[in-house]
């Protein structure tokens, strides 16, 4: 069994031992999950993405989706994402990765720490960063316009005012002044570069609570009776959950294949792509489910919740829109087809 | 769960395939230079017995058919390159387009093999066209309820029966008859046969149906005491169902069912500028999204196809995702050329004219080939519902 295989099985077993509804509950009461957390740790999910001569798998970005996806279906809670992407940034800007639960941030600030400095002396507020009072360490990517740099502090060096997202988890505002920095280069990496790492993972994340909803729509409909049959023998049910499976597969699709060829026109597709799936799988999650699906005893709230949350971190859907049309915007008729079928293939016919 | 039903293969092409892929661009480069392949005006597949000739001179027509039969031994990714390739440059592929996806691969699959000699070097040659004879006036949705009679006479059969939205009956040279042969008794799916029917039969009659767009596309046609030798049956008698749903399955699996109004959207792309407002771009990666999506999706059906798999159930996923896709196209194209003005003062006549048109066809996309309500059901069976 190879590093990755081993850490995606070890990541699952976790996930169903500890990833429960109190546990999940335990999180929107500002509440670190530790016992996650720790148990994550030990299967090395967050150094997945560091190279090895730090101690990492230096594995893909599909499987790093592929356990994302999983951490999404469970409705895991905790910056998961945040903390794996955290260790490949440290080792990026030729810091050791920490381990520790981490938060980050994307800022293009007009001003900020040079390479080097030891100390922020006026930053901007940061908002809604995910676990940002509670997490230990806090990494902001600034594109500076010459340059992407990453500012590493402790979340304690910070004021935080709390806030939450939809699924009930802390999205906090950090604040405050002289804060104690460790600024660095993040060399040979573009600003656009790691966005569309930390959007195609979220995406991930999206999946595996789509797909979630999905396979607990369709059982819960060959399950639930009403007028003496089950409700998924009504064709108004069946054809809902057709397209909700439709929605499903398509955004599949298209997020594995920017998984595997993360370029800008394929994040942004996913990205968009996902939106729509996760708009039709809270509205025809809960149609199926009925009454039932509203209680917050059941647990397709903690999926709808997080869908709602996740939706446009990293970049809105709007942002991935507007991008993607941009980049074909100024095509000719004739190099538009090119365009779209060169997109998605790792073998590239070239004309 | 049931989701786990749902099959997804990331495509990769084999290098056969990219090397085919720049031999159909620059073939269409050449039909352009040449003036063969004008920026088009319409939507669809066009029609054009020439331009079928020309494809069928590269080899393109049959082209997974083994050699005996006109055919080339190529891979169903290899043809599905092909076939995204033409529709994308809005080649009329329309002449041929039947026979290539459905017809030629039920003969080879249930025909004799008198059958597959004599069709099939004909269809990949360019020189055959054929047409489906499915649907009929009370039997739409239902097929399986068609009253197309098949009687038994001596040394071949007898034809009584009435066929409607025929595409092309009026140009082609053979129909694809779908017949009841016995009586609907253990099921109704029983007792149904497939016969080819040459169209210049004695007591064949094509009449034409003018569509929305004002167009000549579909026919209806009338078989009265049309006589068929036993030659003519393909495959075995009363296994017409289970033949048909393998057509169908070919039928609604290809990229025409998000292709088929493509050049609508390269036109749009072509008449934007960097003046367009950021709503309108919105529309557009969402669209494109969309359009990317439907890509890997198709892919992977091409792939499972290509494995003997028979993702019938992905299969309408796609028809179903793409038919909605094309009319979201007709809707978006038209918001954006109105709010970006972009055929005022007689700008973009061909943009204008596209729109026109697509706009008149957008309500067949999702009832030809299959009502997304029938491909709904199949794909609700498909996830165990049902």
């Amino acid at each position: 069994m190879s590093d990755v295989e081993f850490i995606h099985d070890a990541v699952s077993r976790v996930l169903a031992d500890t990833v429960t509804l109190a546990s999940i509950q335990e999180a929107e009461n500002r509440k670190v999950p530790i016992r996650l957390f720790d148990a994550l740790a030990d299967t090395g999910i967050f150094l997945m993405l560091a190279p090895e001569e730090y101690g990492g798998v230096n594995a893909n970005l599909s499987a790093a989706l592929s356990v994302l996806r999983a951490s999404g279906a469970a409705a895991a809670p905790g910056p998961v994402l945040e903390t794996i992407l955290a260790q490949r940034l440290l080792t990026q800007a030729g810091l050791d990765p920490t381990g520790g639960l981490s938060t980050l941030v994307f800022a293009q600030p007009l001003d900020g720490p040079a390479p080097g400095a030891t100390f922020w002396a006026a930053p901007p507020p940061f908002h809604e960063v995910p676990w940002g009072g509670l997490a230990k360490h806090f990494l902001v990517v600034w594109d500076s316009g010459t340059g992407v740099r990453l500012v590493v502090s402790d979340c304690s060096a910070w004021r935080a005012v709390p806030g939450a997202d939809e699924a009930g988890e802390p999205r906090d505002t950090l604040q405050g002044e002289n804060i104690p920095v460790t600024c660095s280069l993040l060399s040979g990496a573009s600003y656009d570069e790691l966005l569309r790492t930390a959007a195609l993972l979220r995406a991930g994340q999206l999946l595996g609570a789509i797909e979630w909803t999905f396979n607990c729509s369709v059982g819960y409909a060959m399950e639930r009776k009403q007028f003496g049959r089950e409700i998924g023998k009504f064709q108004a049910v069946q054809h809902m959950l057709a397209e909700l499976a439709d929605h499903t597969l398509a955004s599949a699709a298209i997020t594995m294949a920017a998984a595997e060829r993360c370029t800008d026109t394929m994040v942004a597709a996913a990205r968009s792509r996902v939106a729509d799936a996760a708009d039709a799988a809270i509205s025809i999650g809960h149609q199926v489910h009925g009454a039932i699906g509203f209680s917050r005893e059941y647990a397709l709230n903690y999926r709808t919740r997080r869908l709602m949350a996740w939706r446009n971190d990293y970049g809105s859907v709007f942002y991935w829109r507007h991008r993607l049309g941009a980049q074909f915007q100024n095509l000719s008729r004739d190099a538009f087809w090119p365009a779209v079928a060169d997109a998605g293939l790792s073998s590239l016919p070239t004309r | 769960m049931n989701a786990t039903t749902l099959r997804l293969e990331l495509p990769t092409l084999p290098p056969a395939a990219d090397e085919l892929r720049r031999e159909v661009r620059s073939f269409i480069a050449e039909q352009r230079a040449d003036g063969r392949l004008p920026p088009p005006t319409k939507v669809g597949l066009g029609f054009s017995a020439e331009m079928t000739q020309r494809i069928a001179a590269r080899g393109w027509i049959g082209i997974t058919w083994p050699s005996q039969y006109g055919g080339q031994a190529r891979s169903a990714l290899e043809r599905y390159v092909v076939t995204e390739e033409l529709l994308a440059a809005a080649v009329p592929v329309g002449a041929h387009w039947v026979a290539d996806r459905q017809s030629g691969p039920v003969l080879l699959k249930f025909g004799s093999e008198e059958q597959k000699r004599d069709y099939l070097p004909r269809i990949a040659a360019g020189q055959c066209f054929f047409c489906i004879g499915m649907s009929e006036p009370q039997s739409g949705s239902d097929l399986a309820s068609l009253r197309m009679r098949a009687e038994r006479i001596d040394g071949g059969w007898k034809l009584n029966g009435h066929k409607i939205w025929t595409t092309n009956a009026h140009r082609a040279h053979y129909i694809i008859v779908l017949a009841r042969s016995s009586p609907a008794e253990s099921s109704r799916h029983a007792g149904l046969t497939q016969f080819i029917v040459d169209l210049k039969s004695t007591g064949v009659t094509v009449n034409p149906i003018v569509g929305m767009p004002g167009e000549h596309d579909f026919n209806e046609v009338l078989l009265t005491d049309v006589v068929v030798a036993d030659s003519a049956m393909i495959g075995t008698e009363g296994n017409g169902w289970n033949q048909v749903s393998a057509e169908l399955a070919y039928e609604r699996s290809g990229p025409e069912r998000w292709l088929s109004s493509f050049r609508l959207l390269s036109e749009l792309i072509d008449a934007l500028d960097q003046q367009a407002r950021p709503a309108s771009l919105e529309e557009l990666g969402r669209l494109l999204s969309h359009l990317l999506s439907l890509r890997q999706l198709s892919l992977s059906v091409a792939g499972m196809i290509e494995r003997g798999l028979t993702p019938n159930v992905e299969a309408a996923i796609v028809k179903d995702l793409g038919t909605k896709f094309e009319q979201e196209v007709v809707r978006v194209v038209r918001d954006i050329v109105s709010v970006e003005h972009l055929t005022c003062h007689g700008r973009e006549e061909r943009l204008r004219k596209l729109l026109v048109h697509a706009q008149l066809w957008a309500p067949a996309f999702t009832i030809r080939g299959g009502t997304n309500e029938i491909l709904r059901g199949i794909i609700a069976k498909g996830i165990g519902l049902g």
